[in-house]
């Protein structure tokens, strides 16, 4: 090779590789520098709208052993309307519900709703839609039956318990956060559910990895 | 198809002598474009086994900064990984365009270009969990629009968008998960690759060694020079106002994420479907010049060279029908691409696509171009060019005083063709084909050097004096090569002695057919 055409390689190779370094990280714009977010993000069990019974020693009778529930409930699981504000003015209305088909899995939920940088009411309120006349029921005592006896001796309790716990676990009928927020330029705002104290908390500590 | 196929043909052309301009046709990295592609991978392999040793699932941010941060080894060997990923992209995409553009995507070759496509694809699923292991601030935005993307698939139980929303430290199974498939999948591309040369004959897996080498030697110091830019680790509570984009790989991701996750989805598998289809889309009738070669089985010896010959294992060799002891060499239409370097292998010229045989071409010899040279009183150099050569080389040739006779490829040309020539007066033959890493028929030049000065089958004949015989190479972007090496044949002719013109030379009669009965049906 001459030195002409070595030069032309060294040029070309360098003007190449350039380019493919360039490439490989271009800075590309992702976020408007001056917008912050409003995020809302759970997942919870929606409430179980149900009406139950006490079933009658002589229908207990009629069933196995394994099988004699004391209370049975039918019904179906409830939906929630989701209203987020900012300063007074509606930025989201939705109506949620559990995921799956029959909608009895968890209501899963993440929306991101633009806000300008700067300080902030936020108003974020989950209604249930359904309407029950006992919302108590789930918390009912448990009705001790004289048929509960051997294995089965203490059942009554344990569903009780059980209905507590789902409904512990559920979604309430109405969930509200309302607070100033200070959004900083690019900052998410996380709006979560929290489980243990059943309600709505604004999270800001940024998990790392 | 056709405009589009004109475009990139026209594109690629630029690109290819530009570059032969600065590497010079043996360096050519277009013409390798495939191997390049196959050499990056390898060095993905390497690196990619070194950067596996130092990556935490439980930290990827910042296990993989702390491998940016050394700058003994980790920084280029992270770099080098990316860059070669990069060119894999590249030489990938270059590769298909090339095949694309040289009508090398349909019949036969349909199982290499849908293994290419899936290939491809695969390389690109590789790319993104890649990235996304890097869980930085590009890596962050590629996870959070493919969970965009998958959370339209009901294939998860909770949508995967959830574990970037910032509510807790996103899983470690998450990041496992994408390690598997970054890990998996090229382990997968041994089997792709097998199958997309399975019809080759000895394929050419990797670049000649000297520009593999260069070329990895220069990534490496590229790689040390210009390390690859790591974003900040990625913080779900925090937006980022710029990510460093892969512009090679993630294109498409500012359009994508701009766009209804449908369509985004509908536009990757409607691209899929339609790459899948470009077979269907660009194959011609199997007729004329795509008619697929076959045998004169009267003329056939059983000499076994055109199975060995053939760049597509095309032909077999199966017994006779008749009362001859020898075997008779068949084509399969089907894996057939009428390349027509079968013909350049038969001595008895009994093979070959229709209309190319050796016969056929000479034939053509006597018809049309000894008449057209009749008036010229001495016969001139005659340059025996590829078809596919480019229109500036052959005028210059043809400037210089050289009479152009033009073949499919000059693997099928026929020792026979330059014999007849040089007998009837012609004062040299140059044969002029593409560079043999941008032949259409694969192995056109090699077979063209072997026949005319290895006595390979079938062999130009001793009494053709190999002085007045020559080889050039015809690549877009270096006619003065070209040129130069005519005008060093066309001196090295002028010392030789004029050429006395044999009369009534009849070539095909050396090679008559032997006489055979016809079997009783």
């Amino acid at each position: 090779m001459r030195l002409p055409q070595l030069i032309t390689v060294g040029v070309v190779t360098a003007a190449g590789l350039g380019i493919l370094a360039y490439a490989s990280a271009m800075p590309v714009a992702y976020h408007n520098a001056e917008t912050a977010r409003l995020r809302l993000s759970w997942s919870a069990r929606p409430e179980r709208i149900e009406v139950c019974r006490q079933l009658s020693d002589s229908e207990q009778a009629e069933r196995e052993e394994h099988m004699r529930q004391r209370v049975e409930c039918v019904g179906n699981f409830a939906t929630y309307a989701l209203t987020v504000e900012v300063d007074g003015r509606a930025i989201g209305e939705s109506v949620l519900q559990g995921a799956g088909l029959r909608h009895d899995r968890p209501l899963y939920l993440l929306r991101d709703f633009p806000v300008p940088a700067g300080e902030h009411r936020v108003l974020v309120r989950l209604v249930r839609r359904e309407t029950t006349d006992n919302d108590a029921a789930a918390f009912a005592p448990a009705i001790v039956s004289a048929a509960d006896t051997g294995i089965y001796a203490g059942r009554a309790q344990r569903e009780a318990t059980e209905r507590g716990r789902r409904a512990r676990a559920a979604i309430p009928a109405t969930l509200v956060l309302d607070t100033v927020v200070a959004f900083a330029p690019r900052q998410v705002a996380l709006v979560i559910f929290n489980t243990e104290r059943r309600m709505l908390q604004l999270h800001s500590e940024s998990p790392r990895r | 198809m056709r405009s589009l196929k004109r475009l990139l043909r026209r594109l690629l052309a630029g690109l290819d002598a530009a570059l032969t301009r600065a590497y010079g046709w043996e360096r050519n990295p277009v013409h390798q474009a495939g191997t390049v592609a196959v050499a990056m991978l390898l060095v993905l392999l390497g690196t990619g086994l070194y950067l596996v040793l130092y990556y935490r699932v439980g930290a990827p941010a910042a296990s993989v900064a702390r491998i940016a941060a050394d700058p003994w080894i980790g920084a280029w060997m992270r770099t080098l990984h990316r860059y070669s990923s990069d060119l894999f992209v590249i030489a990938a995409a270059l590769h298909a365009a090339r095949m694309f553009a040289q009508d090398r995507s349909w019949g036969p070759r349909t199982l290499a270009w849908l293994s290419g496509v899936f290939l491809f694809g695969a390389g690109m699923v590789c790319a993104w969990t890649g990235f996304v292991m890097a869980w930085d601030s590009f890596g962050e935005r590629l996870a959070v629009e493919g969970g965009r993307l998958l959370d339209v698939v009901p294939i998860f139980s909770e949508p995967l968008s959830r574990i970037f929303a910032g509510d807790g430290p996103v899983p470690n199974a998450f990041f496992f998960v994408n390690l598997f498939i970054h890990i998996a999948l090229p382990l997968g591309f041994g089997i792709g690759l097998w199958l997309h040369v399975s019809r080759l004959a000895r394929p050419a897996l990797l670049p000649p060694r000297r520009l593999m080498w260069a070329m990895i030697g220069t990534l490496t110091i590229a790689s040390v020079l210009l390390p690859a830019t790591l974003g900040p680790a990625a913080n779900p509570l925090h937006l980022a106002a710029t990510t460093p984009l892969d512009l090679v790989f993630a294109w498409w991701l500012p359009i994508s994420e701009q766009l209804p996750a449908g369509i985004v989805w509908g536009s990757g598998i409607a691209g899929v479907i339609l790459a899948a289809l470009i077979p269907r889309f660009t194959r011609r009738p199997r007729e004329a010049s795509w008619a697929p070669s076959s045998v004169d089985a009267r003329l056939c010896t059983g000499c076994n060279q055109c199975p060995q010959d053939c760049p597509w294992e095309a032909i077999t060799m199966v017994a006779r029908d008749d009362d001859r002891p020898t075997l008779v060499a068949r084509v399969d239409p089907a894996l057939c691409v009428s390349c027509g370097i079968c013909a350049g292998s038969c001595a008895p010229m009994g093979v070959g696509p229709p209309g190319r045989s050796g016969r056929d071409q000479l034939a053509s010899l006597r018809e049309s171009t000894f008449p057209s040279l009749a008036n010229a009183g001495v016969l001139p150099i005659v340059a025996v060019c590829c078809a596919q050569a480019p229109a500036a080389h052959l005028a210059a040739l043809q400037a210089r005083g050289a009479h152009i006779h033009l073949v499919s490829c000059v693997g099928n040309l026929h020792s026979s063709v330059i014999e007849l020539l040089v007998r009837q007066g012609a004062p040299g033959v140059i044969a002029c084909g593409c560079p043999p890493r941008d032949c259409v028929g694969r192995e056109g030049p090699k077979w063209l050097h072997e026949r005319l000065f290895n006595d390979r089958e079938a062999e130009l004949q001793p009494r053709v004096d190999r002085r007045r015989v020559s080889i050039a190479t015809l690549a877009p972007g270096d006619l003065a090569g070209t040129l130069a090496a005519f005008d060093q044949f066309s001196g090295a002719l002028a010392a030789l002695a004029p050429v006395e013109p044999e009369q009534d030379v009849d070539i095909e009669l050396l090679c008559e057919p032997v006489p055979f009965e016809e079997r009783a049906p």
